[in-house]
């Protein structure tokens, strides 16, 4: 039973990943700041959420679960307020967004 | 320091406002629950390392403040129904969020056609709509960039997605999730 959360948790973690990298590669290809963000707070979100699943899941008691969830709780609090006061900032300084 | 000082005296004038509305006990009650959250949210991060209270009290001391300058009434207890409706509407959309930027990222022609878009929100000022704001930005193609009073400017990713729609929806599940009403703005 054991290893089977340990390996569900494993799976977990492995796909997070690849949204902390596509995130990265929307940061680099993403022509302007408002769709950097995008890439930045959706992809990271997600990634860090299936991480804290697959953390949680390996994990030997249930503080452990809760401080990796008040963890996540506390990342999308900080990112998604960050990401709002950039983009305030941006628009404030007159950046006008990418447009096709 | 004037702006300190006077950050404090508008402080104190709340305070008493505060009070002769509400009383000493409902104070009393506001700063202890306050008090238990933010000592819980210590505790879970830091574990029983007792020694670290010495950065913990004065922190949990700190926010307690700065939480009643900010929000001097804390908004009624969510409802239950509604977290539990809302929960996982948020989990799914934020995952479709992910997907929605790796799919873009990794396009080989990149799929981006942004835009901003301005929203007036029918959420009464406070909690819910800052809850609002924060929320939109996790959602997928959409950002909150700015909010002026009611009026919420919005990027998007793809001015094809259905914005305003997407808005609605979630504005009608905050307000049930904060137990508040949507009121229209009076007609200009």
């Amino acid at each position: 039973m054991m290893t089977l959360l340990d390996n569900v948790g494993m799976l977990c973690i492995f796909m997070g990943l690849p949204f902390f990298l596509t995130g990265t590669v929307g940061l680099l290809r993403f022509p302007d700041i408002y769709t950097r963000l995008h890439a930045l707070t959706k992809a990271d979100n997600v990634g860090l959420g299936l991480i804290t699943l697959g953390l949680s899941l390996q994990a030997d008691n249930l503080f452990i679960v809760a401080k990796l969830i008040l963890i996540w709780i506390l990342v999308l609090i900080a990112s998604s307020a960050s990401c709002h006061l950039v983009a305030r900032s941006a628009i404030q300084k007159n950046i006008h967004p990418w447009v096709k | 320091m004037e702006q300190l000082l006077n950050g404090l005296r508008s402080f104190i004038v709340q305070k008493n406002i505060h009070l002769s509305i509400h009383g000493h006990a409902y104070l009393g009650r506001s700063v202890l629950l306050r008090f238990l959250l933010f000592s819980a949210v210590w505790f879970v991060l830091t574990g029983s390392d007792t020694a670290s209270w010495i950065i913990g009290l004065p922190a949990v001391f700190l926010a307690i403040g700065i939480s009643h300058v900010i929000s001097p009434y804390p908004s009624a207890p969510l409802s239950f129904i509604g977290v539990c409706s809302f929960l996982p509407f948020f989990i799914r959309q934020s995952a479709l969020s992910g997907i929605d930027v790796m799919r873009r990222a990794l396009c080989r022609q990149l799929a981006v056609n942004p835009g901003l878009v301005s929203y007036t929100t029918f959420l009464p000022e406070g909690s819910a709509r800052i809850f609002f704001v924060n929320t939109i930005s996790l959602l997928p193609g959409t950002l909150s960039a700015d909010l002026q009073e009611d009026r919420v400017t919005v990027h998007t990713i793809d001015k094809n997605l259905a914005i305003w729609a997407n808005m609605q929806n979630l504005e009608l599940r905050i307000a049930i999730l904060w137990r508040v009403k949507l009121h229209k703005r009076e007609a200009l």
